[in-house]
């Protein structure tokens, strides 16, 4: 099982490229699970489909309706309604996190939902993690026990600093990742080179340089899922080689 | 007998997809359950097993067939207590299996069988039964004798499933009448210890945990599972106070667990050694001095309590690990319970709660006390709350006779007679003291906690003779005044 969760400023093409990497990763008969792990999910209209669960919703129904389960248990029960949850698309499995859990303790459902997952995901042979943007989401549960950590920017001030912020943050809570890798995108010919020395600077492990692309940018607009892009163009062969890189 | 398949935990938790899946037994569109009984041990015949309806080998592939899986059990030690304990079993036995799918419980189950298994050689449900029969002999040395019957014909399905359900609902009862006195053994959690380090969870089956999320049940099943875990047995020992529900086990556990922070716990207790909070708790409850009476208030609720306090500050006053007299954490599910508060007279002493939290737990207040607890839409002010407990005549007003034994534990509120002008003094207290030497303790004591405010008027009244103290920023901690008339 190799993991790998894409994090990055807000906008920088997370969402993007983690529908890509499922779209790559599937395609080499691997068990591939998706996560979406942003509450304000976007994920699988990227991937084109449409689930009608979160994991956010069992949680909170949890919380409800545990005072009347009497002797049922729980652990099983939340496993069952995990299953519940997985969308089942053609070549992968799609788990969407939905929103975080509201006031109140959540101690005992999250140790167990984290058993729960733990035994569940093991069984995949590649998992992809779109995150939120930002760094709220490294004090939860999801991002801990990843592989990698894709760190998506644009050609800006400020996707380097978030890029850089993610970097001492792994360090403070001192996460163990097999390797931090950070990934341009939207990058014109005049941003190459300033990226690359950026990279050098700050000894950063650049990755892949993904070019803008006009096409999906048309098909985001139109609404078509980015999956959908086909035919051969430079972002989409270097988006399969980093899939070829992590996951094999 | 060798299997076509691998037996190992390492598969458990592993979906098995539509696209990859022989047939579906039970699940959203058929019926199915399981069901362990125990028997006595001359019934069985050991590893016995019957199939009613089509086998494996029958069955269309993709299709979805009903499933019942009944296991009958005996042994020395099994008893019918057991029952649930080893059925829950049943779920984490076939998960070992590979390539077979289950989930949920009881009347919920969902099968799933893989193609994959079936290609290797899968193609009998006794495969199945006699691998889970043995599986349960071997971790679960206790059952002797095992046989199993498992239905895949629709209408005899149905059929037992009835006869099931009856057995479920009895034991979901006798789950409902288990009580502090019939187990030998509570549990602790210590999950939030990471936050709250002082912090002990005692879960007993009068009393889920403040959190809401553990019942003794849980904790039982927890601590089989993983004796490691957060959730340990804790032998409950002597009985020390049965009304408070305190037992020396848990008093030396509190005091090893707390690293001597506290060694006394009473379970049902508002006052008296309560218990201790994390702050995780769903409902908090708070004593009003003025009424002599407890209100409570839940997570949800952001307006401010009769007291004049939201959820939140009483939360971060009482959360971390203390115990703090005048304070009480709960979990909601303990509101069902036939202990609640029982040493300070349970629901007699309830005043005030939230409106959506009374009609959550609604059925559970007795009869003759639903109407006579405000709500916000009675009372959002201690004069507001008094007026009300008047008007209704609660037990507080006139005093409290304690269910459980038939003690009066409170006065009740003695008559307010002309009441002396205080002059209002900036941030001055004024507390007024009266010849009347039969002041309740129950009603003093919580007063007097430090940082506690003094409440003036509600102390009992007097025919003559007046004092006035005036107190200016003081803290008072007094543990008994004796008031006398000077002899002539
Ligand atoms: N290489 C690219 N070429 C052209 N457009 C791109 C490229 N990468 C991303 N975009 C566009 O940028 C926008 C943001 O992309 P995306 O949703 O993947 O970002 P994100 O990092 O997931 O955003 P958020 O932080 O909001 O989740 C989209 O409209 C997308 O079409
Ligand atoms: S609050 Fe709940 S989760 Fe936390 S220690 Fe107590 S029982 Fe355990
Ligand atoms: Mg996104």
């Amino acid at each position: 099982m190799v993991s790998v969760a894409v994090t990055g400023k807000g906008g920088t093409g997370k969402t993007i490229l983690s529908a890509l990497l499922v779209k790559f990763a599937s395609k080499t008969g691997k068990r591939v699970l998706a996560v979406d792990a942003d509450p304000d999910s976007n994920l699988p209209e990227a991937l084109g489909v449409e689930p009608e669960k979160t994991l956010g919703e069992v949680r909170e129904l949890f919380q409800m309706s545990r005072d009347d389960m009497v002797s049922h248990d729980k652990e099983v029960w939340l496993e069952g309604k995990l299953m519940e949850v997985i969308y089942e698309a053609d070549s992968y499995d799609l788990l969407v996190m939905g929103r975080p859990e509201g006031a109140g303790c959540y101690c005992y459902t999250n140790n167990l939902l984290k058993s729960i997952l733990r035994k569940f995901m093991s069984h995949y042979d590649a998992i992809i993690i779109d995150t939120e943007a930002g760094l709220e989401h490294f004090s939860r549960q999801t991002i801990k026990d990843v592989d990698y950590l894709l760190v998506v920017t644009d050609a800006s001030m400020k996707g380097f600093r978030t890029a850089e912020r993610i970097r001492d943050l792994v360090k403070e809570l001192n996460l163990d990742f097999r390797g931090i890798f950070l990934v341009a995108n939207k990058i014109n010919d005049m941003a190459k080179k300033v990226i690359e020395d950026y990279a050098n600077e700050h000894k950063f492990d650049l990755i892949a340089i993904l070019p803008f692309d006009e096409k999906l940018a048309e098909l985001d607009l139109r609404g078509v899922p980015v999956v959908k892009l086909n035919g051969e163009s430079e972002l989409v062969n270097r988006v399969e080689e980093i899939s070829g890189m992590i996951f094999g | 007998m060798e299997f076509p398949f691998e037996i190992s935990p390492m598969y458990e938790g592993e979906r098995i997809r539509k696209s990859d899946m022989y047939v579906e037994l039970g699940g959203p569109t058929q019926p199915g359950f399981e069901l362990v009984v125990s028997a006595n041990k001359d019934e069985i015949e050991d590893m016995k097993f019957t199939l009613i309806g089509p086998d494996l080998n029958e069955m269309e592939e993709g299709k979805a067939y009903p499933y019942a899986m009944i296991y009958r059990i005996a042994g020395e030690l099994v008893e019918k207590d057991l029952e649930p304990v080893v059925e829950r079993r049943n779920h984490d036995f076939q998960n070992y299996i590979a390539g077979y799918m289950h989930l949920n419980q009881r009347y919920d189950i969902w099968i799933r069988i893989s193609k994959s298994a079936v290609q290797k050689g899968l193609n009998s449900l006794e495969q199945i039964a006699k691998a889970t029969m043995m599986l349960f002999k071997n971790e679960l040395p206790f059952i002797e004798k095992i046989e199993a019957t498992y239905v895949t014909d629709q209408a005899e399905v149905e059929k037992r499933l009835e006869e099931a359900m009856k057995i479920y609902e009895e034991r979901d009862e006798r789950t409902l009448t288990l009580h502090d006195e019939d187990v030998d053994d509570f549990y602790s959690c210590t999950l939030c210890q990471s936050f709250a380090p002082t912090n002990v969870c005692v879960i007993s089956p009068d009393r889920v945990s403040l959190c809401g999320a553990i019942t003794w049940f849980d904790g039982r099943a927890a601590a089989k599972v993983d004796p490691e875990g957060p959730n340990a047995p804790i032998p409950k020992g002597e009985l020390v106070d049965e009304i408070g529900g305190e037992y020396t086990g848990v008093n030396e556990f509190a005091k090893e667990r707390s690293g001597g922070e506290y060694d006394r716990i009473k379970l049902h207790s508002f006052f008296e050694f309560p218990h201790t909070s994390c702050g995780c708790f769903e409902v908090i409850g708070f004593y009003m001095p003025e009424v002599d009476g407890i209100g409570w208030v839940h997570r949800g609720y952001d307006a401010p309590a009769p007291n004049g306090l939201t959820f939140s500050t009483m939360a971060g006053q009482t959360g971390g690990g203390k115990q703090v007299v005048g304070f009480l954490g709960i979990g909601i599910a303990y509101f069902r319970s036939p202990k609640f508060i029982q040493a300070d007279g349970g629901w007699k002493r309830t005043v005030w709660m939230p409106k959506s939290l009374k009609e959550r737990i609604q059925e559970f207040i007795p009869e003759d006390m639903r109407d006579k607890i405000a709500t916000e839409e009675d009372a959002s002010n201690l004069d507001e709350l008094k007026e009300f407990l008047k008007k209704v005549n609660h037990p507080v007003v006139t005093g409290i006779i304690r269910d459980v034994d038939g003690i009066k534990i409170t006065d009740g509120w003695i008559e307010e007679e002309e009441v002396t002008e205080v002059t209002p003094e900036e941030e001055a207290q004024a507390l007024q003291i009266r010849e009347q030497p039969q002041i309740p303790s129950m009603q003093i004591q919580p007063m007097y906690q430090p940082g506690y405010q003094p409440a003036p008027q509600m102390l009992p009244a007097p025919s003559s003779g007046v004092i006035k103290l005036v107190l200016k920023n003081a803290k008072i901690n007094i543990e008994k005044i004796i008031v006398s008339k000077e002899k002539d």
